[in-house]
């Protein structure tokens, strides 16, 4: 049985094709890198995955079953959302940004957050190592400790797969590289990810698989290592770089501008 | 969590002072021991009772009572919806005209001038077209409103419906008789509280009262709407359900501060504001305190509106006066992101 995946999608924006026959598999704990030029179709078919769009034909199965079957609570349970770092308009704490995560499943008149509540997470905070945080006002936080409380929501709203809109973009290089950290670690303990990125890098660090979209069509999928080749990143993006293996066999991309004589 | 509750307990406190100090305050003076004589016999049956029973009962009972029961209720009102349609539009600047429904109710009440003579029918007019201004903004954000972002569209619509039944008020006044209507438009849409009688406040008071109590305990899910629709549907929040429910009592809440008061700006602007400074952004506490505040804010305001001078100054005037210098300071948390 198939753990989450959409079969023939096709979407479109007006007379726009944005999706067009799109298949993708994401087995239980994996970790799946969507990547793709500006205006691929990445953030719509991440949208339709989350049932936050419907596909114009295609389906989305989670678990067996068809995701428009599910109630949009019980779609909580299983899928969390995490946007790029959300523009807030008010001054809430990261704490109760968090409680955000936890609100679709308690009752219409329940007392503001239960203690049980705020234990899950608190308890989410501390994975992440941000419990410091739960008082500051979300707005005056960093980018990549925004990013790390809008996981922590996710991982208090109970879900198990984690979708993530670029979570990378906009962070400087140190929050780049503990959000894949988190990410990888997350994955050990059985968390599912499908993530967006600009940066073919970041899905060769995480391994997993990659599906490269290319107007609105899946040019390669599969096994990260197999799938993302220079080959494969000139065409995506038409550019001209040179996929390097370096010694202890992490790939790195560098730029043929700046690399004349090979 | 103890400083919140203790400013709960001081915007308490602060309403039922102002309350007692408003019964003392007006063209009769009463001083403090004598109302608490008279209320201390009325109530109570302490004491023996006083020389002018009557005429106290009277200035206490009939006339004084009513308005400022009827200026508390219309103040957490306006402050309780303008702070809920500033949460489901995510937008700090959004007062509780911003679908229309002001526009249309003063359209309606100003139709309900020119055509008919009774109050009652004024007032039927004011809330109907209140309501019927909201449905114009939803219909016309409805139209395009399939895959586009809601909010936009809202506002959009009720720009819209607002310029419609402003457009339609300038019609009704232009024809109304300047003698005797055109006055009374002109009156009404300035915000009075001095035709307020004891069945317009029975009337208004339970719908009112229960559109508070109910759009505060959705406080949660309004500080869920206010992370954008996506954030919240993914969050597992029927994010229609959620808003529509909103923007009925919000809308109810506004026509009738509309019927009982006419126009009054201003309080459900920066009541929110002042309100999100003392208790932070959390619905669940901002909006029951925008209750208090609104009525305390709105009291004090009716009260200078029927002591300072010998006529009687027509408060939506001075809400927008004093409300002006307050929100300038307010923007001073701007930066902080409305704090």
């Amino acid at each position: 049985m198939s753990f989450y995946e959409a079969r023939n999608l096709y979407f479109s924006y007006q007379q726009k094709k944005v999706l067009d026959g799109v298949d993708i598999a994401i087995p239980e704990g994996s970790i799946v890198s969507l990547l793709g030029a500006n205006g691929a179709g990445k953030s719509t078919l991440m949208k339709i995955l989350l049932g936050l769009l419907s596909p114009d034909r295609g389906e989305v199965i989670l678990e067996g079953k068809n995701l428009s079957e599910y109630s949009i609570k019980k779609r909580a349970e299983h899928i969390a959302y995490v946007p790029q770092s959300t523009k807030i308009v008010f001054a809430f704490s990261a704490l109760q940004i968090v409680l955000m995560g936890r609100i679709a499943f308690e009752a219409w008149f329940a007392k503001a957050s239960s203690e049980h509540d705020k234990q899950l997470c608190y308890a989410a905070m501390e994975r992440l190592g941000i419990v410091h945080l739960a008082e500051r006002n979300y707005q005056t936080l960093s980018g990549g400790e925004k990013q790390l409380v809008l996981i922590a929501r996710a991982l208090a709203q109970g879900a198990k797969i984690l979708v993530m809109d670029e979570p990378i973009s906009g962070l400087d290089y140190g929050n780049q590289l503990r959000l894949l950290e988190a990410i990888l670690t997350l994955s050990k303990e059985g968390y599912t990810f499908l993530k967006s990125t600009h940066f073919p890098e970041h899905a060769l660090m995480l391994e997993g698989q990659t599906y490269a979209i290319k107007d609105g069509k899946i040019l390669a999928s599969g096994d990260t290592k197999s799938v993302v080749t220079q080959e494969l990143i000139n065409t995506l993006y038409q550019t001209d770089i040179t996929l390097f293996t370096t010694h202890f066999g992490y790939k790195t991309c560098v730029p043929n501008f700046l690399n004349q004589h090979i | 969590m103890v400083k919140t509750s203790l400013l709960f307990t001081v915007a308490l406190i602060l309403l039922i002072a102002s309350f007692f100090a408003s019964l003392c305050m007006g063209r009769y003076e009463i001083d403090f021991s004598t109302l608490a004589h008279f209320l201390g016999w009325k109530w109570l049956d302490i004491g023996a009772m006083p020389r002018d029973a009557t005429l106290l009962s009277n200035i206490l009972f009939d006339i004084r009572l009513p308005r400022i029961v009827a200026v508390i209720l219309v103040g957490a009102a306006l402050a309780v919806s303008g702070g809920a349609f500033q949460a489901m539009f995510v937008n700090p600047l959004v007062s509780p005209g911003i679908l229309g429904v002001l526009a249309g109710s003063s359209f309606g009440a100003a139709l309900g001038i020119m055509i008919s003579d009774s109050w009652i029918g004024v007032q039927l007019f004011s809330f109907a077209f209140g309501f019927l201004a909201v449905m114009c903004a939803l219909l016309i954000a409805r139209i395009y409103g399939k895959n586009a972002p809601t909010t936009i569209l809202l506002v959009l619509g009720g720009v819209i419906s607002s310029a419609l039944f402003s457009a339609l008020l300038s019609l009704v006044k232009y024809m109304a008789d300047p003698y005797n209507k055109l006055p009374a438009i002109v009156y009404w849409l300035m915000g009075s509280f001095s035709a307020v009688d004891m069945k317009t406040l029975l009337n208004v008071s339970v719908p009112l009262a229960l559109s508070m109590i109910v759009l505060s305990l959705m406080g949660k899910y309004l500080n869920i709407l206010s992370l954008g629709d996506d954030d919240a549907k993914a969050l597992g929040v029927r994010v229609g359900l959620v808003r529509n429910t909103a923007i009925l009592l919000a809308t109810l809440l506004s026509a009738l501060t509309v019927v009982v008061a006419g126009m009054i700006g201003w309080v459900g602007l920066i009541i929110p504001h002042i309100a999100r400074f003392m208790v932070g952004a959390d619905n669940r506490v901002m909006l029951p305190m925008c209750l208090l505040l609104g009525g305390i804010f709105l009291l004090w305001v009716d009260t200078l509106c029927r002591t300072v001078l010998s006529v009687e100054i027509p408060v939506g005037i001075v809400t927008a006066l004093v409300g002006i210098p307050i929100f300038v300071f307010a923007l001073k948390n701007a930066k902080k992101g409305f704090a």
